[in-house]
């Protein structure tokens, strides 16, 4: 075999048959769609056949207005990714470096991570307003605990013998972040601004599809409620190979080359 | 070497003070640490006192769990809490100071900096400009023998070579003493032979005011001027033994009788200490078992 050597990869042949089953699964899928599209076992509008989402990609894709509305979705998750990824790395240094401040807060973060932030909804809503501040408001709830989270534990993970050496050239405080803490910390920070990314993506949307104007959330539910399936399938393929897109942008620098921090 | 490039402004060179006695680089007085434990209180340092000349090399021995690691803290400014006195050129001082430049046990090279960056760390810290860090980084780099190396991570180096990189950022630091702890104890014998004649070799040419904490009998009477013999918990001071061997120190001295004779001499008195703690190590493994 030629797997030899090189440990954790796999052998050309194991990465082709990789490959096969990847693809056959999408064919299969498909291929089960059009196979119940045709068959009318399901109302023809409810499951649409591939042809007619395809002709409705293509219309959506030609629209100028579907690209002002994503704009403003992607404008208003950075902003939010922006807002709660600074807050999280803030705090997450702050507790991952602070014993006390970890022991009064931590348990809060842990809690309230892992709830469904939509709840805040009809709060933000009456704080930021039904247009894009509120769909901010609910993107920044959902990323920051991922964040913070993962840069306290960073931030514990940092060899203690580094900041030593930082304290022994009498480093400032500022200097120990943004010489010491930051760098050492980057793969765990990039992994919560990663984890941030995405649920920055459903907490935004999911914003937009309850209550909005503008966006590629209001889009998909005004398709729904003129009964516009393909427009909304098609909304939602465009949607899920953009998230797919930047995942795996963001994946990149998360692994950088074998130079720097390993 | 090129050390005319770069000038050393440390005052250290002259021995004279202007009150005319003897100028101690590195004073320590009377050194009392106690630790509080589960078990109650554990004395790790009992009123050690030590005094470094200018361009003098000391080192200072002991069994582990002497309080050596200690001691380094507390003088590198690290570590509080304690009785006595630490005094740089007549001048008590309580945490870091910028005359003490620590060399640690551990692999402390910064992985994301190359190997100029980890040098030039002290510099960029006090604010020099990039030109000439790089330059001075250059000399102290070059001065370790990592020459070529300068662009390279630590990562790609060997364990030895990333301990000379932490040696180079320490002396770029220009400090006034060098104290370093167990610098070579991750290191395998061949490169800790070859890494102490270079330090060694730099000490000399720049007179550098040294300090080493060492558990290595060999290691402590190759590089010292004088070596200290501490006691087992809590650390005392059992012996001053002064090395009179001539530099340079190379294998002709090194496998010289009188070599031997201070290392078997070293030995006797550690041998007591060593044991004692091997004893106590022993019978605190012995209780926990029973308390099983």
């Amino acid at each position: 075999m030629a797997a030899a050597g090189n440990v954790g990869a796999i052998a050309p042949t194991a990465q082709r048959h990789v490959l096969w089953l990847r693809a056959a699964i999408i064919v299969v899928v498909l291929a089960v769609w059009e196979a119940v599209a045709a068959s009318g076992l399901l109302f023809r509008d409810v499951v649409p056949s591939l042809a007619v989402i395809g002709k409705a990609i293509g219309r959506l894709l030609a629209t100028p207005d579907f690209y002002r509305n994503l704009s403003i979705t992607a404008a208003e998750i950075a902003g939010a990714l922006l807002i709660g990824g600074l807050a999280g790395v803030v705090v997450g240094i702050a507790i991952g470096a602070n014993r006390f401040l970890a022991r009064a807060y931590e348990s809060f973060i842990y809690y309230l991570g892992p709830t469904p932030k939509i709840i805040f909804f009809p709060i933000m809503i009456m704080w930021f307003g039904v247009g894009p501040g509120s769909k901010v408001a609910m993107g920044v709830l959902s990323c920051f605990f991922p964040i913070a989270v993962s840069a306290a534990g960073g931030m514990r993970e940092i060899d203690k013998v580094l900041i030593r050496v930082g304290r022994s050239f009498r480093v400032t405080a500022w200097q120990m972040v943004s010489k010491i803490y930051l760098p050492a910390m980057r793969a765990p920070i990039v992994n919560g601004i990663r984890l941030g990314l995405g649920v920055a993506i459903i907490g935004t949307l999911l914003a937009e599809t309850k209550l909005s104007n503008r966006g590629l959330g209001y889009l998909i539910i005004q398709a729904y409620s003129v009964f516009d399936m393909p427009r909304m399938y098609a909304l939602l393929t465009v949607l899920f190979v953009l998230s797919i897109g930047v995942n795996a942008l963001i994946g990149r620098l998360a692994t950088p080359g074998r130079r720097g921090v390993d | 070497m090129a050390s005319s490039t770069v000038p050393r402004t440390t005052v250290v060179r002259s021995s004279a003070q202007p009150g005319g006695r003897e100028e101690h680089a590195l004073e320590v007085e009377n050194i009392v640490k106690r630790f509080e434990t589960a078990e109650g209180t554990v004395t790790a340092v009992d009123g050690f006192s030590l005094s470094v000349a200018p361009g003098e090399f000391l080192s200072v021995i002991g069994p582990s769990g002497c309080g050596k690691s200690t001691l380094f803290n507390i003088i590198g400014g690290l570590m509080g809490g304690y009785e006595g006195r630490v005094t740089v050129s007549g001048e008590t001082i309580s945490g870091t100071h910028p005359a003490i430049g620590m060399v640690f046990q551990e692999e402390s090279t910064f992985p994301w900096r190359t190997v100029i960056e980890n040098v030039a760390f002290p510099l960029e810290i006090i604010g020099m400009d990039k030109r000439a860090r790089q330059m001075r980084a250059r000399h102290f780099i070059a001065m370790v023998g990592l020459d070529g190396f300068e662009l390279r991570f630590p990562s790609e180096l060997s364990g030895g070579m990333r301990q000379r990189v932490s040696i180079a950022r320490t002396l770029a630091s220009e400090p006034r003493i060098l104290l370093m702890d167990e610098p070579f104890a991750a290191l395998d014998e061949q490169t800790r032979l070859l890494l102490g004649d270079k330090v060694l070799q730099i000490q000399q040419d720049l007179r550098q005011t040294t300090l080493l904490i060492t558990h290595n009998i060999t290691e402590a009477v190759q590089l010292s001027d004088r070596v200290l013999v501490m006691t087992y918990r809590p650390g005392r001071l059992k012996r001053v033994v002064k090395i009179d061997l001539p530099h340079p120190r190379d294998s002709e001295v090194i496998s010289s009788d009188a070599f031997g004779r201070y290392v078997a001499e070293i030995w006797h008195d550690l041998r007591v200490e060593a044991s004692l703690g091997m004893h106590e190590d022993e019978s605190r493994a012995r209780n926990e078992k029973s308390k099983r």
